[in-house]
């Protein structure tokens, strides 16, 4: 039941509901050693991030000093080197399983996605192999289950997909975890947990669940625990749902670990993780006459460690920041972060490049980082004018527009994220390429996430995109791009460097070359 | 002619993406029905400004002829005139007012065509009924086209002279120059391989019997809007 990557399909192994999985016997001992390890402290502080017990202590220094200190160590000068790619080789891909999005948990020991057709993946990163001290450990499927199914919405005649938007990891209170998965429609909350041992000797059933003879009952017993097979278990806690009109397109949880945010196209609702029965509603843009509407909500993001203060980003390409404590319904904002349009740039299709597919919040919370379709922006919460930084993604792409819109993909809807010291951020591009953008040094890099370099501990190398005039030798030119490769969701863990990349549907796992 | 041709084909398009993604599973998406109205209001206004253009090219305006017919002064003149309110092109049009007036345009076309038959400089404030009367446009809404020779044979005689003196889209002023060369420039690849090619050519294989029935498609549009 555990693949460790290869040609195993991420998504084959699943059941619908309630799905349990046996750990062979080997892996028990290793598994109960781990709880009885100090977990991991869910709440990041301010000043510094947790780090799980596991990890390589010189590692994680290395990070803190790349962000900190302007250290020449950022996201250009990591050597990427390939460790695993998930999913089936076949050319021919199933809808149901390209990846749609692809999530971190906090601790980093976790890596879940979803897919198109409703399914939840998750991996669990192996504990590091003693015999070969300097590989790390991979990421296995560490369970795996149907989040949602396909609906029908009768009021509307409308069907409801099963795809999952978002998948967002509750912070870890306890030995079990908790996350959260959304479709169009609804939420639920999923708890992930393992189980060693099973109760026996009940007074009315016997071993195999059936009913005991009641006159073949002589004496009363007390039942007892008895250890088996390790089983990953997830099960639905908790279902949000008929709370949102238009697609739901983000949720956030707060860093009350109470509340959480989940945004549709017009309105934000807050809810709290344990009440399904009522949201509040805290943002709504839905003009009283639709034929006025002109944005539309695109994203929504609580601030890491300030419960009160949550973004959301709009179809225009501007961002709110509002303070819950001002009023119930945050109709007025306290910071609007907009850049004001260069008109030699104004195009045919500038409205709509402009839009906002991802908002993020830096680690330390200073920052924001919004993804629109051609480049990513680095915002400071203190300056609203203009962004700190413009990187440019696929500028490439600006003469193209008008083919982009025949073939759709000028509504891709790219995502972005930092790495674990904010020193560094990535987003996806087409042709299965990704960039990386170092925030010390400005310099960036494409990478690509393809199987034809797909051995072990290979190291990726930059590939580039002619951009005009002549095609050097390993250039790629901009007609030969794949648009229908494209990498919409990427990933990186919180505290090491280790980037998890989702290219339809297969994901690829990159890890920083040691040296 | 270029221009006016792709922007010809962008609007096309767009109404063949809005036609198709009403079938798309789990539904109609704000986002994007959104983002294919502002495209197809852009498109509309780029061609619209266009076909102004070209027709001053045409008939040898005096050098003093403005691009730009808002600044003709026999437009200026004849804004009072004209019963429509006068922003009936609000300055910031919202998206959805491309459905609208396609909704809308025939009766007021109606409207302003009795009113002002016996003047043969009428200003018709509704572009797209007016503009697409002739038989070059009429591909992109026949229904409009056909109502408005009903009502009145001589429309078409004399539909040039209101295409002249119609006004561009406030929005298109200033940026319409540049829009067009913008347009220009990334078009000039895919015309260069076929001028003539047709001016629906949406990649997908279903193409033809999706941009065929356009009278269907404008009303989808409207349902589109209302739908939310």
């Amino acid at each position: 039941m555990t693949s460790s990557g290869g040609a195993t399909g991420i998504g084959r192994h699943f059941e619908k509901g309630k799905k349990k999985k046996k750990i062979p016997p080997r892996r028990r001992r290793r598994r109960r050693q781990r709880r009885l390890r100090p977990e991991l402290s869910a709440r990041r502080g301010a000043s510094g991030r947790a780090r799980s017990a596991g990890q390589a202590p010189s590692r994680a220094t290395a990070m803190a000093g790349a962000g900190g200190g302007g250290c020449p160590a950022g996201g250009n000068d990591f050597q990427w080197c390939f460790s695993q790619v998930k999913g089936a080789v076949d050319e021919d891909v199933a809808e149901a399983d390209i990846i749609s999005t692809v999530e971190f948990n906090y601790s980093g020991d976790l890596l879940a996605t979803g897919d198109k057709g409703g399914r939840v993946v998750i991996f669990q990163r192996e504990q590091e192999n003693k015999s070969r001290p300097h590989s790390r450990g991979e990421y296995n499927v560490y369970s795996t289950f149907q989040s949602h199914e396909p609906e029908f919405d009768y009021l509307k005649s409308l069907e409801i997909e099963e795809k999952i938007n978002k998948i967002r990891w509750l912070p870890q209170q306890n030995a079990a975890h908790f996350l959260l998965s959304t479709n169009d429609k609804t939420i639920k909350l999923w708890k992930i947990s393992e189980r060693d041992k099973r109760a026996e000797g009940y007074n009315l059933k016997d071993e195999d669940g059936r009913l005991r003879d009641p006159f073949r009952i002589t004496a009363l017993r007390v039942p007892i625990l008895k250890p088996m097979d390790l089983m990953v278990e997830a099960s639905p806690r908790r279902i949000f749902a008929n709370a949102h009109m238009y697609h739901i397109s983000s949720i956030s949880v707060n860093s009350d670990h109470e509340t959480y945010l989940s945004a549709d196209d017009l309105r934000i609702n807050l809810w709290h993780l344990e009440i399904t029965d009522r949201s509040f509603n805290i943002v709504d843009i839905k003009p009283a006459n639709m034929e006025e509407l002109t944005e539309v909500i695109t994203a929504a993001a609580f601030h890491p460690h300030q419960c009160n203060v949550f973004v959301y980003s709009s179809s225009k390409g501007t961002i709110w920041l509002c303070d819950m404590r001002s009023s119930a319904l945050c109709d007025r904002h306290s910071k609007f972060f907009e850049e004001p349009e260069d008109p030699s740039s104004r195009s045919f299709f500038s409205e709509i490049i402009s839009f906002i597919s991802d908002v993020k919040f830096s680690h330390s919370g200073r920052y924001m980082m919004t993804r629109d379709y051609l480049s990513v922006k680095v915002w400071d919460l203190n300056m609203e004018n203009r962004p700190v930084e413009t990187h440019q993604v696929h500028e490439y792409l600006r003469s193209k527009l008008c083919s982009l819109y025949e073939n759709d993909c000028i509504f891709d809807k790219f995502e972005c994220c930092w790495n674990g010291s904010d020193s560094a951020i990535m987003t996806g591009s087409y042709n299965n390429f990704f960039r990386m953008f170092d925030r010390n040094t400005r310099r960036d890099v494409t990478l690509e996430a393809s199987r034809e370099n797909s051995k072990p501990r290979a190291s990726l190398k930059p590939r580039k995109v002619c951009t005009g005039g002549k095609r050097k030798k390993d250039e790629i030119s901009v007609d030969s791009l794949d648009f229908n490769k494209k990498i919409l969701h990427t990933a990186w863990h919180p505290v090491e460097n280790i980037i998890a990349v989702a290219a339809t549907n297969n994901l690829y796992i990159f890890q920083d070359k040691i040296n | 002619m270029e221009v006016q041709k792709e922007a010809q084909r962008i609007m096309t398009l767009s109404v063949w993406k809005m036609y198709h993604s009403r079938m798309q599973r789990g539904g109609l998406r704000l986002h994007r029905s959104l983002q294919l109205s502002l495209i197809m209001r852009s498109a509309r206004e780029l061609y619209l400004s266009a076909k102004v253009e070209a027709l001053d090219l045409e008939a040898s305006s005096p050098p003093a002829a403005c691009p730009d017919p808002r600044l003709h002064p026999p437009r200026e003149a004849e804004v009072p005139a004209a019963s429509a309110p006068p922003d009936g092109e609000p300055p910031s049009p919202e998206p959805m007012d491309t459905q609208e007036e396609e909704e809308e345009a025939p009766p007021r076309a109606a409207e302003t065509l009795a009113r002002y038959s016996p003047r043969p400089t009428r200003v018709s404030r509704k572009r797209r009924s007016s503009s697409l009367s002739d038989g070059v446009d009429a591909g992109l809404v026949p229904s409009k086209k056909a109502r408005l020779e009903e009502q009145d044979g001589a429309e078409d005689a004399s539909s040039e002279v209101p295409d002249r003196l119609m006004p561009p889209p406030a929005q298109a002023e200033g940026a319409f120059p540049n829009l067009a060369r913008v347009l220009q420039r990334s078009f000039s690849g895919l015309l260069s391989r076929g001028p003539v090619a047709a001016p629906t050519a949406p990649p997908a294989r279903d193409a033809k019997p999706a941009c065929r029935p356009a009278d269907p498609m404008l009303s989808v549009l409207v349902r589109a809007v209302v739908a939310f």
